[in-house]
C-alpha cells in the first residue's frame, strides 16, 4: 500500500488511518501495529517540523513479506538527516535535568528490529523493519 | 480518538490514541495540575514522545514542590514505551 501525505501535522490523522487499514489487512499483531504507527508517526511529526524547505509530501508505503513488515517514508528535501545515527538523549540524569529531545527516534529504534536510511538525488527514504511473532 | 478528563475523585483519566495531535488539550489539563495526582492508563491505547514530553515536563514541575504523577493500570505495549525511555525511573508506576 502506498499513500501521499501533506507535510503538516494535521495529516497524522490520515496516516493512522492508512496503518490501521494496512495492519488490518495484512493481519498484523497488535504489539507490532503498536510498534509500526509509533516509528512512524516519530519520523513523520520530525519531517514536519524539521522540514527544511524540500517540496510536496511525504509518501508512505507499506507491505508484508512473510514474517516481516516494511514501511518506507520518502521526502523530497535539500539536506539528509541520517536518522539512524546515535542520538543525544540523556537517560542517566535526574528528572528536572532530563529533555524530551531525541526521544521519539530512540523510542523508534527501541521498538522496530532494523532502521536504514538513505539519501539520493534530493530525496531522503526512511526504512521502518518489524519482524512479526510467529 | 483520545480523550483527557479529570474525574470526581480528582484522578486525570486518559483514553484512547496520545499522539503529536493531542498535545494541546493534555496540555491544558496537565498544566492545571499543582497537586500529587495519579492518571489511569487503563484505556489508553497509544502514546508517543509527544504524551511523554508533557508528562515529563509536569512530572519536572511538581518534583520542584514535592509533588509527583503517579501512574496506574497501564497496558504492556505503554509500559514497554515507558521502558524504552528510562520513563521508568521517573514516575511511580502501579
Amino acid at each position: 500500500m502506498r499513500q501521499q501525505f501533506p507535510k503538516d501535522m494535521r495529516s497524522l490523522e490520515d496516516v493512522f488511518d492508512f496503518l490501521t487499514r494496512f495492519t488490518e489487512a495484512e493481519g498484523v499483531d497488535s504489539e507490532a501495529a503498536f510498534a509500526i504507527a509509533l516509528a512512524v508517526e516519530e519520523f513523520f511529526t520530525n519531517m514536519v517540523k524539521y522540514s527544511r524547505g524540500g517540496n510536496g509530501g511525504v509518501a508512505i508505503d507499506a507491505m508484508r513479506e512473510g514474517g516481516r513488515v516494511t514501511v518506507r517514508l520518502e521526502e523530497h528535501t535539500p539536506a539528509p538527516f541520517d536518522v539512524t545515527r546515535p542520538t543525544k538523549t540523556q537517560f542517566d540524569i535526574p528528572v528536572p535535568d532530563r529533555r524530551p529531545g531525541g526521544l521519539g527516534i530512540h523510542l523508534a529504534k527501541g521498538l522496530l528490529d532494523d532502521l536504514r536510511y538513505e539519501y539520493t538525488d534530493g530525496t531522503s527514504c526512511i526504512t521502518l523493519i518489524k519482524q512479526l511473532e510467529k | 480518538m483520545f480523550n483527557i478528563a479529570v474525574n470526581d475523585a480528582g484522578v486525570i483519566v486518559l483514553a484512547g490514541r496520545f499522539d503529536a495531535a493531542q498535545t494541546d488539550r493534555a496540555r491544558e489539563v496537565f498544566g492545571a495540575v499543582t497537586e500529587s495526582a495519579i492518571v489511569d492508563m487503563s484505556r489508553l491505547e497509544y502514546i508517543s514522545s509527544a504524551g511523554l514530553g508533557i508528562l515529563l515536563a509536569t512530572q519536572q514541575r511538581l518534583t520542584k514542590t514535592g509533588k509527583k504523577l503517579k501512574l496506574v493500570h497501564m497496558s504492556k505495549m505503554i509500559r514497554d514505551v515507558f521502558r524504552i525511555a528510562r520513563f521508568d525511573l521517573i514516575f511511580e508506576i502501579e
